[in-house]
């Protein structure tokens, strides 16, 4: 397998071999970092008590290296299906000269798989080299002893291995399009792109709509529990999972509704309001889109929300007896740090996600956006449209993510610590400003990344692109 | 619309020259065109696949640039506009229906029709309005309104694109190929929308086509064929153009 397997069609596929790279070298690097701190930890062992820690490590690392590979493969598979989209003239083509829809599929999904070995390939050597660079500065500096520390484990090849699978899988499941397409469509004169309809799926809302009843129902009985027995975090946890999975499950029917909210901020001028129905001309690909960055941002808020109001606790549990509480502070701002940076990465990969589906559908809009040049948009009005377009998916995750994100935090250190000794019992949910500050200026980064290479593609489509007849 | 002894000019072009392509191996698209088009009436421009007509609406439209020559709409010189001026000149003086219709997708048929005046940041005045329900009501498209254009058939979808086109009323209107998807009895349909809009209400047209029965509809046939203006001929019947068009084969 080779690049040129790829052929021209590497430029569509930049963005998920880029996923899949970040994916595996965050992967390989964290199970490197565990195993240079376990032999640290281990070396040091005087209580005998650091086989345990060594165990957390590993734990935490797995959940974190999970999620990202979790969220790449969302990102990936919408970035597929994308991509399918913008083909359907030339899948038609080849259906009519007699290729079956199961054969163009797995040509696809082969494209997956070159995609996926390349990035786990370049993602192993990338994490190896960053964990060996990184452990050569720390002995350099003296922050870490001078031990036999391994260059590489074999556990490595767990996280390379999921992230080839995921992207094939993302890629099958992305190339599902592929099934819809027929060959009329190679014929017909020059219909728009198929919209892609919201299809009604009433089994799958409904599971989407059970799940997260239930989970918003556990987490309510969490914090209820919680404020008699710390056990109440048991309840609240599983009560997260679930209700986050129904969530991400019934995407496309919370994040149209939120999109168009959104989109409404904008005002009503033509550039507006076609911006606005930009965003939403294909719910589902927007759902996918936007969903990656929820995930990221809830998550993110989530640590912070929860330790902003663990603090507060703490500190009227400290009121009531000073000395038990010791430190505890400096403790959990470390640990929400060093979690917030983690999970960072995943709202990175779904941040790749989202400039890459933007610059794809630009891409796909060539003749669209020539027709709007040739009625008398200006260069300055379709720039402005596409930095609005980019605006709304981006303010539309990050306040979905906000929500969601305060809620679970609060919920998970009320039904921890509601029962803590000098606790008042419930609390108001404690916001902190500072990380929301940060989020919402990255967002902003973000929006203005996702827009500057499809706007000034945009911009110099010729007008007479519209005119010409395929 | 009664035609005066000497019509006006609505737009001209005067030894037009295009070229595509790198000086040792140039395609000569336009080579040296003069042409004159009148006011208030319905002109065709046809021509054989390659013969230039349409790179020739192209910058008569300011949708494209010339390589030589000078290229005037109404009383302005617009060879040397900028892309800026050029876009407010599409938004205000000239009027397009493509072949492939090409309406914003996202849009109902109302805000379609809509769009050049929001592009200006303006509502369309009560007499414009009254024009735009004219438009609407003639064109059939009152039932319509709220409809997208994959909710309509292709013959709605060219009838949504000329009420957009006539709404401003530009000085010249550009058709490409309009009937070139659509069957046969509601192409002539839409001729006949077009060939009224310039007899009952002056509309200046000018109507690239390669279909006889089209170019029929025109008060005067222009024919082009390698770059050049090779005839020019008054009002004729579909026959007499396809005679002619064979001819120019046959000494081509």
């Amino acid at each position: 397998m080779s690049r040129a397997d790829l052929g021209p069609r590497a430029r569509e596929h930049r963005a998920s071999l880029l996923v899949a790279t970040l994916s595996a070298s965050f992967g390989v690097l964290l199970l490197m970092v565990t195993s240079v701190l376990s032999t640290f930890i281990l070396a040091d062992d005087v209580t005998g008590s650091s086989g345990t820690v060594v165990i957390m490590l590993i734990l935490a690392a797995a959940v974190f290296v999970s999620l990202a590979v979790y969220v790449g493969a969302i990102v990936t598979a919408n970035t597929f299906a994308t991509i399918v989209a913008g083909r359907t003239r030339t899948i038609a083509l080849l259906r009519l000269i007699g290729s079956t829809a199961r054969s163009q599929r797995r040509a696809v999904a082969k494209e997956g798989v070159v995609v996926g070995l390349l990035g786990g390939g370049a993602g192993l050597l990338v994490g190896l080299l960053a964990t060996f660079a990184l452990v050569r500065i720390g002995v350099a500096t003296g922050v870490l002893p001078e031990l036999p520390y391994a260059i590489v484990e074999p556990a490595v090849l767990l996280p390379v291995v999921a992230v080839v699978l995921t992207t094939w899988l993302a890629s099958w499941i992305g190339a599902r399009r592929v099934l819809t397409v027929t060959p009329m469509q190679a014929i017909g004169g020059s219909q728009e792109l198929s919209r892609e309809e919201a299809t009604a799926r009433p089994a799958r809302n409904a599971v989407a709509i059970g799940l997260f009843v239930v989970g918003v129902l556990l987490l309510l009985a969490g914090v209820g529990v919680g404020l008699v027995s710390p056990l109440g975090v048991l309840i609240g946890i599983l009560g997260g999972i679930v209700s986050f999975s129904g969530l991400v499950l019934g995407a496309h029917l919370v994040m149209p509704p939120a999109l168009r909210l959104v989109g409404r901020l904008f005002g009503t001028s033509a550039t507006a309001r076609l911006a606005a129905e930009n965003a939403v001309r294909y719910p589902e690909r927007s759902s996918r889109t936007t969903i990656g960055l929820v995930i990221g941002v809830t998550l993110v808020t989530m640590f912070a929300v929860a330790a902003a109001n663990f603090q507060e606790f703490v500190l009227n549990a400290q009121a009531a007896n000073p000395e038990v509480y010791e430190g505890t502070q400096a403790v959990v701002a470390t640990t929400v740090g060093v979690f917030s940076a983690l999970i960072g990465l995943s709202a990175l990969i779904a941040a790749v996600g989202m400039v890459n589906n933007l610059s794809l559908s630009v891409l796909q809009r060539t003749r669209e956006l020539g027709l709007l040049r040739a009625l008398g948009f200006s260069a300055a009005q379709i720039r402005r449209m596409i930095v609005i377009e980019a605006a709304q998916l981006t303010i539309a995750a990050v306040v979905v993510g906000l929500v969601l994100g305060t809620f679970y935090g609060w919920a998970g250190a009320q039904s921890m610590l509601g029962a803590i000794n000098g606790s008042p019992g419930l609390i108001f949910p404690v916001i902190p400003w500072a990380i929301v500050a940060v989020i919402v200026v990255l967002a902003a980064l973000l929006t203005a990344a996702a827009s500057v290479a499809p706007s000034r593609r945009a911009t110099r489509i010729a007008p007479v692109a519209a005119l010409a007849v395929d | 619309m009664t035609t005066s002894a000497q019509p006006s000019v609505v737009a001209s072009v005067h030894g037009l020259r295009k070229s595509y392509g790198p000086a040792d191996n140039q395609v000569v698209a336009l080579d040296g065109v003069d042409l004159e088009i009148e006011r208030g009436r319905f002109t065709a421009i046809m021509g054989p696949s390659g013969s230039g007509k349409s790179t020739l609406m192209h910058i008569m439209a300011g949708l494209d640039q010339a390589t030589a020559g000078r290229v005037r709409l109404g009383d302005q010189d617009i060879t040397d506009l900028d892309d800026g001026q050029l876009t407010i000149l599409r938004r205000r003086r000239v009027g397009f229906v493509f072949q492939a219709f090409n309406l914003v997708p996202t849009l109902d048929v109302a805000a379609n029709i809509r769009l050049p005046f929001e592009l200006d940041a303006r509502r369309p005045t009560g007499e414009e309005q009254s024009w735009i329900d004219v438009l609407v009501s003639t064109l059939g498209l009152a039932s319509r309104l709220g409809h997208r254009p994959h909710e309509l058939s292709g013959g709605q979808q060219q009838r949504v694109a000329i009420a957009r086109a006539l709404a401003t009323r530009p000085e010249l209107l550009f058709a490409d190929e309009p009937t070139g998807n659509l069957d046969s009895r509601t192409g002539r349909s839409v001729l006949a929308l077009l060939a009224a809009a310039s007899t009952e209400y002056g509309q200046s047209i000018a109507m690239v086509t390669h279909d006889p029965i089209a170019a029929s509809y025109a008060d005067r046939i222009v024919f082009l064929a390698d770059g050049r203006v090779v005839e020019d001929r008054p009002r004729s019947t579909a026959e007499q153009i396809s005679a002619l068009m064979l001819g120019m084969e046959r000494a081509a």
